[in-house]
């Protein structure tokens, strides 16, 4: 064994080797972004848009959440969302959306000099109030307009009427695609770009589901990173180049009994954004005390394909019914599912300061999710990107609390 | 459910019904549909933001709630909140108040709490039969908790009164744009805060008597025709520059935000001293935007005319459409010779505090001092509030050419 090979063995947790094709997708995507605004045909999309849509009609997308995550994975959320505060906007808001402006504000002094200039903010409410705001700001200081497609919050079943209002969002964002960017739509390119985008998503779900495998083929910072394609490249070729890779490699740790991590000993369920600025180290330290991630419910949120005789319709039954545009009582079935599903031991809510959507709720939802499973959970407070609001070692006492009781 | 079923539910757990032969329900979001609820024999009565509320939401709710959303929660939960049958919370307007909803559903399990949700894009005819839908639904929730149905001739009676209302506290926001002086800003915000609690008749005779006092006063100083212009023009939120008396005293502050209560504005001017008069509009959800809200129309399908009235209303930050807020903004602050404008934050309020840096380069541009005032309904740091104020009031000077 070589000592490259025993420096590997070493650590707590496998590397997936489909890491490397990610990144060459990943590098790919960005700079067809850069290219599309060039052309004048760049839109930025939030991660809940029905992306299909602009795919279909030839216009690129970017995406400003993922941007957030590499400025949080780059550590220097601090510093961007700075600049969005010496325009005024409070510290007290979403750090995607600061550090989002504040990378439009000095694109020079950020990460890969900021994501490329956009012709259109095309933002969906499915997945939190904020972006709409949010995407006023970058429209005031890019000049680029904002259409939003409006996804009305649902309780149980969805109302014809909430069906029908989308349905005209859906009708609305085509003319505004044809406008903005003088393209037009194609009921059989949408279906093809459809049938792409549900291939990824089945690959992505059965890498997803394999993790109720004991070990874990999967900890939550490989799927927070493999999660990138399904976000940014759904309806293209090389998101399921990218899953069936992973997917291959998944089966395989299967197969031969290999688990994310070296020693695995206490499952969990992840709530909420990780906190990108310290994904490695946080995850990775838990890795060293035997805990793995076989689930989250933010990975498993991208889940619908289009499909049907009707693919409008389709779409609104998609983008309507994501994770977070259901009430606390849905997100509450979904843990214990999860819980259930994936045999978990406990559950750690991550209060993400940053995303109310996302994170009020969860002191009671804690509370309905142990009386309902009998696990034991933890909230811990922070933020995904603005790492000033992360007090480590506040966090770590909590969680030993947590984990005392596994032992 | 009966009202005697109801006061027979209620216990210290509960929210307590009136004592009175009405039930209410209580609304936290301005553009409640109170037609529609005074159709079916409830009173809608606006549940306010209170100070000196201690805190009791943290069992339930992070710091990071807006602190709208704390208040009312802690209100509820110290039991301090004022006698109500039922709670009417918004969706689709902000994330705090659509997860607050869900929130007081588990720990006030047997509170009778409806939800209300709002079109949030400018989907022109589809937002409005989308909203007359929501409508629809609630007036048939209201009917099964209550056992009371939808009536016309009640329909009627509630249009007819908010339409009195709403022309009268109209007359008297565009009065105060003419002559401050002529009613003070608390007497206002009282009177539309006395409707809101309590729509009835009494309430707005009361605003009317008011209006109609205004009008003599402005009619013996031949001002009366100019605030019936403004008023016409606010209607149709499109200004020309103001006929203004000579010699209008200065400086003119107007004041902007989204759920701030008026009521506490006028808390933090009597406290740092500051002459009520210097305060000409303000542009609050519970202020202007509500006044403003144009009238349901009768003799239609009533969830349809009252869908269509409340997508009218005025320049709410939660929904679609920064760049028409922004025009308005300038326009008020051009054309009403407006010398300052305070931006109200409320504390983790996100329309609020989104909207406030493009509020405050708007108005800047036109060259107008702009302070911004973070504030929460507990009115912490008054002291530093009051002292901010009086140095924003010190530094202004009255526009040129005035």
């Amino acid at each position: 064994m070589g000592q490259e090979e025993r420096h590997t063995e070493e650590k707590v947790y496998r590397q997936l080797r489909a890491n490397s094709l990610l990144q060459e997708i990943m590098l790919r995507y960005m700079m067809e972004g850069q290219a599309a605004s060039e052309q004048g045909k760049l839109a930025w999309v939030t991660s809940g848009f029905p992306v299909e849509i602009p795919v279909t009609m030839g216009v690129n997308v970017s995406y400003p959440e993922q941007y957030g995550a590499i400025i949080g994975s780059q550590k220097v959320g601090p510093e961007i969302c700075g600049f969005a505060e010496e325009l005024g906007y409070s510290q007290e808001l979403c750090s995607y959306a600061r550090s989002s402006i504040g990378s439009v504000r000095y694109p020079e002094k950020s990460p890969l000099d900021g994501l490329p200039k956009p012709q259109a903010l095309l933002a969906c409410n499915n997945i939190c109030g904020t972006v709409l705001r949010w995407y006023d700001a970058v429209s005031q200081m890019t000049g680029a307009p904002v259409f939003l497609f409006d996804t009305p919050p649902t309780e149980g079943d969805q109302p014809s009427h909430h069906r029908e209002y989308v349905r005209q969002s859906v009708l609305r964002l085509i003319d505004f695609l044809s406008r903005t960017f003088h393209t037009s739509f194609s009921e059989e390119r949408l279906r093809k770009v459809g049938e792409l985008s549900g291939e990824a998503i089945d690959l992505w779900t059965r890498s997803l589901k394999a993790c109720r495998n004991r070990p874990s083929p999967l900890n939550c910072a490989d799927r927070f990173l493999a999660m990138a394609p399904i976000v940014a490249l759904r309806g293209t070729e090389p998101a399921i180049e990218f899953y069936q890779a992973l997917l291959e490699e998944v089966q395989e740790r299967v197969s031969q009994g290999l688990g994310a991590i070296r020693d695995e000993r206490i499952r969990l369920l992840w709530d909420d954004i990780p906190p990108w600025f310290t994904i490695f180290r946080f995850f990775n330290g838990l890795a060293a005390r035997g805990v793995v991630f076989p689930a989250d419910t933010y990975t498993h949120a991208w889940s619908g394909s289009l499909a049907g005789a009707d693919l409008l319709d389709s779409v609104v039954s998609v983008y309507s019914n994501v994770y977070l545009n259901k009430g606390l009582e849905a997100k509450v079935d979904k843990m214990c599912e999860l819980i259930k599903e994936y045999s978990l031991d406990g559950f750690i809510m991550f209060s993400v300061r940053s995303c109310k959507r996302y994170s009020l709720g969860q002191l009671v939802s804690k509370e309905l999710v142990m009386e309902r499973t009998g696990v034991p959970g933890v909230v811990i407070e922070g933020d995904m990107v603005d790492s000033r609001l992360f007090n480590d070692a506040q966090i770590q006492t909590r969680l030993d609390a947590l984990l005392e009781m596994f032992l | 459910m009966s009202y005697e079923q109801v006061t027979v539910q209620s216990n210290s757990q509960t929210l307590k019904p009136t004592v009175t032969d009405r039930l209410t329900m209580g609304y936290v979001y301005p553009h409640a549909p109170l037609e529609i609820i005074m159709a079916h024999g409830l009173t809608p009565t606006l549940v306010r933001a209170r100070p000196g509320i201690a805190g009791a939401f943290e069992a339930s709710l992070q710091t990071f709630a807006c602190s709208y959303t704390r208040n009312l929660f802690s209100q509820r939960a110290n039991d301090q909140m004022p006698a109500s049958s039922a709670l009417l919370f918004p969706g689709n307007t902000c994330d705090s108040l659509l997860n607050v909803g869900d929130i007081w559903r588990v720990r006030f399990p047997d509170d009778i709490i409806f939800r209300l949700t709002y079109p949030a894009a400018n989907q022109g005819e589809a937002a409005v039969h989308y909203l007359a839908d929501e409508l629809r639904s609630l007036s048939q929730s209201i009917e099964a908790a209550f056992g009371r149905p939808f009536s016309e001739e009640e329909f009627r009676d509630a249009a007819g009164l908010t339409r009195q209302f709403r022309s009268a506290a109209q007359f008297l926001y565009a009065a105060r744009v003419v002559s401050p002086q002529v009613l003070r800003y608390s007497k206002l915000a009282a009177l539309i805060h006395t409707f809101l609690l309590s729509p009835d008749q009494k309430s707005a005779n009361e605003i009317t008597n008011a209006s109609t006092q205004v009008q003599r006063a402005l009619a013996r100083s031949r001002l009366l025709d100019s605030a019936k212009k403004i008023q016409e023009q606010l209607i149709k939120r499109h200004l020309t520059p103001a006929a203004l008396p000579h010699g209008a005293k200065s400086p003119r502050i107007a004041i902007a935000g989204g759920m701030i209560d008026p009521g506490a504005i006028v808390a933090l001017f009597n406290a740092a001293g500051i002459p009520e008069d210097a305060l000409v509009m303000d542009l609050f959800s519970f202020g202007f935007k509500t006044v403003f809200t144009p009238p349901c129309e009768v003799g239609r399908d009533p969830f349809d005319s009252v869908a269509r009235s409340i997508l009218a209303s005025p320049l709410e930050p939660t929904q679609e459409g920064l760049g028409v807020r922004l025009a308005f903004l300038k326009d008020v602050v051009t054309n009403l010779a407006v010398d300052g404008l305070i931006v109200c934050e409320q504390s983790f309020c996100d329309p609020d505090e989104f909207e406030a840096p493009s509020l405050e380069a708007e108005a800047s541009k036109s060259g107008v001092a702009v302070m911004r005032l973070p504030i929460d309904p507990e009115l912490s740091d008054r002291e530093r509030l009051g002292v901010r104020l009086q140095s924003f009031l010190e530094t202004i000077s009255p526009r040129s050419g005035r």
